[in-house]
């Protein structure tokens, strides 16, 4: 029986959500299936690693008893010895318990996880893991980054502008010109790293995007300026798949336009439009799946979502967020989420894949994945050395 | 090491805890107070934690009253074996402290036997006498009472079958029916004694077990009227034979008028046994009227029914084609009994599964079709062709296979591994035990090309089904075995 480590946690905005997904949509079906020895790892918030049995039970993290935990239990540490091996002490008389891993499932959001970092030290453990590949969880993890690709692939997006922090910090007043000449309110204010919604502000005049301004460059020094979009539709589509990706359904958050998803509608309230309703399902109960749209925009926003997906090289898993404007029918490309919470179960089930199926097809491409970039050859004989 | 000494300590340990007791009564309550079944599964027990896992104790009467004499019991055991310790001690009684701890710590073992003679004499000296009263005045009820008596017997549908012709004759009659699957003398001596005695129709299910039931029951009801509903492999371990079975059920058919006897007449096993006298009932027709037009869906079945000049258009909630011939046989019988068309309708329409049976819900997007209740081979034939004719993405079969099969058991199993196969299931779930080899034996003879899912925890699956299930999918779900035979 192979064996999988799911990693979540971690040192990000998201570590709370990364673990209602590992045990909610990874673990528990990857149990199911039988073919699995699934091992829990859990990264703390302070970056340590702990692997144990008892990191499987949610009641461990919702009692807050994890503290208990992290100060009891010994942290697990990683031998890359052509492979990947966890090892921790158990403790008694400092005998030390490890196990081989075959396949790495991230469950990690947001800083240190979903934005390449775990993939690279994953890359050079030499192992396969679910989800996309290094460079294209550090692209999509950055918004300017996407939204230039995309640009380069002729893939639409709204028009915007970027700063860095220290370009706002010297001349605020510049960038808040550049920003007036060059764009129309509405505006949204996004910091170019985070996701979850964290940081983002809508803004309606000078005033507000000063102070949206300062609100995003809190959490990174790099932010983007964009158009909102009017007449706005929100769509998202979750895909699957390698070479030949496959999408789930696209899926229409039920909300006002004026609204939009911060993290505490997205996941500390009842959803987008949750706290009104007084609805008591995960925002992801508030949308319709599969998205009522007009005309050919459900097809032309299809296709989008697989362009952005196959051009920003994304592999495994990943969520496309795009916009619509109602009138005009324009489709833009907003950005692209590279481990979708809680893998957005609740859609693909809707696209007929269960959960069970969703997690054994995401360890499938993992290993094609791996099994293929194996293939090629990364290092060739020379006599370089020999000249000294 | 460590965990294996944690284990069997508390296999151990529970023997020693209030549970153990309550345990004892939910195995006694789970084979029906049959001490056989009941010593069988406790010596077959390895871990008495593992019993009541997936359903607790009823606490009915009977219940109680074994728990109050299993807790007395021991009292008087340990009080007995401590007085063994103490004259061992101090009155120099030789052996009395080895004696005294060998009776303490034995009364798990012994009590669990001892239990048994409770029961029986409980039974021999308060029920039987009891319920023998009870039943006799019930024969003297039934006999005098004036509407129909509608006996429904047969291996397997009687309930549905029952609870179909309550369902449709009450549009225009006043009828009365024994409740759930209760089906046994008492049962019917109790449902006597609840009747207000202007009924039109009395529906009376025979719940027969071994050889010689359905005669007594048809001494004690005085039936008018006989449906018997099908012939197929059940409780073969008291029956031994498939045609004793049969004679035993097709005695109701000898007590009544012939032309009063309705049998299914699709249920293979059943067709020696049918006399020309008698009228049978199948998805073709009954009593004269023919079938026509059948959709069959996951919402239920829709179809026509005509007779001369007359047509009627019927929609049931109930699943499967088989469902066909007895909701026929209801129309009919309304007809013959002065319901109206309208009435007939109405009731066809109101028809609905009941729990446990070809009953469908929705789950994470897909449908699920819990036939748990269904314990023979001719519901496995329905249910598979049901599964066969429905539409989906993927169809998914689960079962652990059925019990009570006696020497037929490969047999069945392997037959119903054919069933299985050709219902076009694109994976099979089958919970391991005793017959997952012989239903494998017969997915192979059929050469079964979809996914085949061997189970070694069924109440995990169960619980989790709503993880392997999504949109577009079926999941058919037969028998759900009895603690006693998981």
């Amino acid at each position: 029986m192979e064996t999988v480590a799911v990693i979540f946690g971690g040192r990000s905005a998201e570590h709370d959500v990364s673990i209602v997904t590992a045990l909610s949509s990874i673990i528990k079906p990857l149990e199911l299936t039988r073919k699995y020895k699934v091992e829990a790892v859990y990264v703390a918030k302070d970056g340590a690693w702990y692997w144990d049995e008892k990191l499987k039970d949610i009641s461990l993290f919702s009692s807050g008893h994890i503290k208990d935990f992290i100060t009891k239990s010994h942290p697990a540490s990683v031998e890359f010895n052509g492979g990947m091996t966890l090892v921790k002490s158990s403790g008694l008389a400092g005998r030390k318990t490890s196990r081989k891993i075959d396949v790495v499932f991230p469950a990690m959001h947001g800083t240190y996880g979903e934005d390449g970092a775990l993939m690279g030290l994953l890359d050079m453990a030499g192992i396969p893991y679910v989800g996309c590949g290094v460079s294209a969880a550090a692209v999509a993890m950055d918004k300017l980054l996407a939204k230039q690709i995309a640009m380069a692939n002729d893939l639409s997006i709204t028009k915007f502008l970027a700063f860095s922090k220290s370009e706002v910090e010297r001349e605020p007043q510049k960038a808040i010109k550049e920003v007036s000449q060059g764009l129309r309110y509405p505006l949204f204010i996004k910091p170019t790293h985070l996701g979850s919604s964290i940081g983002i502000s809508r803004v309606q005049n000078e005033t507000e995007l000063r102070n949206g301004l300062e609100v995003a460059l809190h959490y990174d020094d790099r932010i983007i300026v964009e158009e909102a979009v009017s007449n706005l539709i929100e769509v998202t589509l979750p895909v699957m798949g390698n070479d030949r990706p496959v999408p789930a359904l696209l899926e229409k958050p039920l909300t006002k336009p004026e609204d939009f998803f911060d993290f505490e509608t997205k996941y500390m309230g009842q959803g987008k439009g949750g706290k009104k309703t007084g609805g008591k399902r995960g925002s992801q109960g508030y949308s319709e799946v599969p998205a009522k749209l007009p005309g050919d925009l459900y097809e032309r926003a299809e296709k989008l979502g697989l362009g952005v997906y196959a051009a920003l090289g994304c592999s495994g898993i990943a969520r496309v967020d795009m916009l619509i404007d109602s009138q005009s029918g324009v489709v833009y490309f907003n950005e692209v989420n590279p481990l979708p919470g809680s893998l957005y179960a609740h859609n693909w089930r809707a696209a007929g894949y269960s959960n069970v199926e969703l997690v054994e097809k995401l360890i499938g491409y993992a290993k094609d994945r791996f099994k293929e970039r194996q293939s090629l050859a990364t290092t060739f004989s020379t006599n370089f050395l020999q000249q000294f | 090491m460590k965990l294996k000494i944690k284990k069997m300590g508390d296999a151990l340990g529970i023997f020693y805890k209030p549970r153990f007791i309550i345990t004892l009564v939910y195995m006694l309550q789970n084979t029906e107070y049959e001490v056989g079944p009941y010593l069988k599964w406790f010596w077959r027990t390895q871990n008495f934690n593992n019993v009541m896992i997936r359903r607790k104790l009823d606490r009915t009467k009977v219940a109680k009253q074994l728990i109050l004499g299993l807790y007395l019991g021991v009292a008087v055991q340990i009080l007995a074996g401590l007085w063994l310790i103490y004259a061992g001690l101090w009155q120099n009684l030789a052996g009395g402290v080895y004696f005294g701890l060998a009776l303490i710590f034995s009364y798990p073992v012994v009590w669990a036997h001892l239990v048994v003679v409770q029961l029986e004499l409980g039974r021999i000296l308060l029920i039987n006498p009891k319920q023998k009263s009870l039943i006799a005045r019930s024969e003297k009820i039934f006999k005098d009472h004036k509407g129909y008596r509608v006996a429904i017997a047969g291996s397997y549908g009687k309930t549905s079958m029952k609870e179909l012709l309550l369902t449709v004759l009450s549009e225009g009659k006043k009828v009365a029916a024994t409740p759930a699957n209760k089906n046994v003398p008492v049962s019917h001596a109790e449902f006597a004694a609840s009747l207000e005695g202007d009924e039109d129709i009395l529906l009376i299910e025979y719940g027969e077990g071994k050889p010689g039931d359905v005669e007594k029951f048809v001494k004690n009801t005085h039936p008018t009227h006989g449906v018997i509903t099908g012939l197929a492999p059940a409780h073969l371990d008291h029956y031994k034979t498939l045609e004793a079975a049969g004679k035993d059920i097709f005695s109701l058919a000898r007590s009544v008028d012939a032309k009063h006897v309705f049998v299914n007449g699709e249920s293979v096993a059943a067709r020696p046994f049918i006399r020309k006298a008698y009228q049978t009932y199948t998805e073709q027709g009954a009593l004269g009227w023919k079938v026509d037009d059948v959709k069959i869906n996951i919402d239920g079945i829709r179809f026509v029914i005509k007779k001369g000049k007359k047509t009627l258009t019927l929609k049931s909630q109930l699943l499967g084609r088989h469902q066909i011939g007895p909701l026929t046989l209801a129309a009919a019988l309304g007809h013959e009994l002065g319901l109206s068309d309208e009435q007939i309708v109405a009731g066809i329409n109101r028809t609905a599964p009941f729990e446990h049976r070809m009953q469908p819900y929705q789950l994470s997007g897909g449908w699920v079709i819990d036939d748990t209740y269904n314990g023979n081979i001719e519901g496995i034939r329905a249910g598979t062709k049901l599964l066969q004719e429905l539409n989906a993405k993927r169809k998914v079969y689960v079962t652990p296979g059925l019990v009570d099969q006696g020497p037929e058991t490969k047999d069945v199993h392997s037959k119903m591994g054919e069933l299985i196969a050709a219902s076009g299931a694109d994976v099979v779930v089958l919970m391991k035990n005793s017959v997952t080899k012989y239903i494998e034996e017969g997915l192979k003879k059929s050469g079964y090309s979809g996914e085949l899912r061997i189970e070694t925890n069924p109440l995990e699956f169960y619980n989790n089904l709503g993880e392997f299930v999504a949109a577009g999918d079926i999941a058919m779900l037969q028998n759900d075995w009895p603690d006693n035979y998981a």
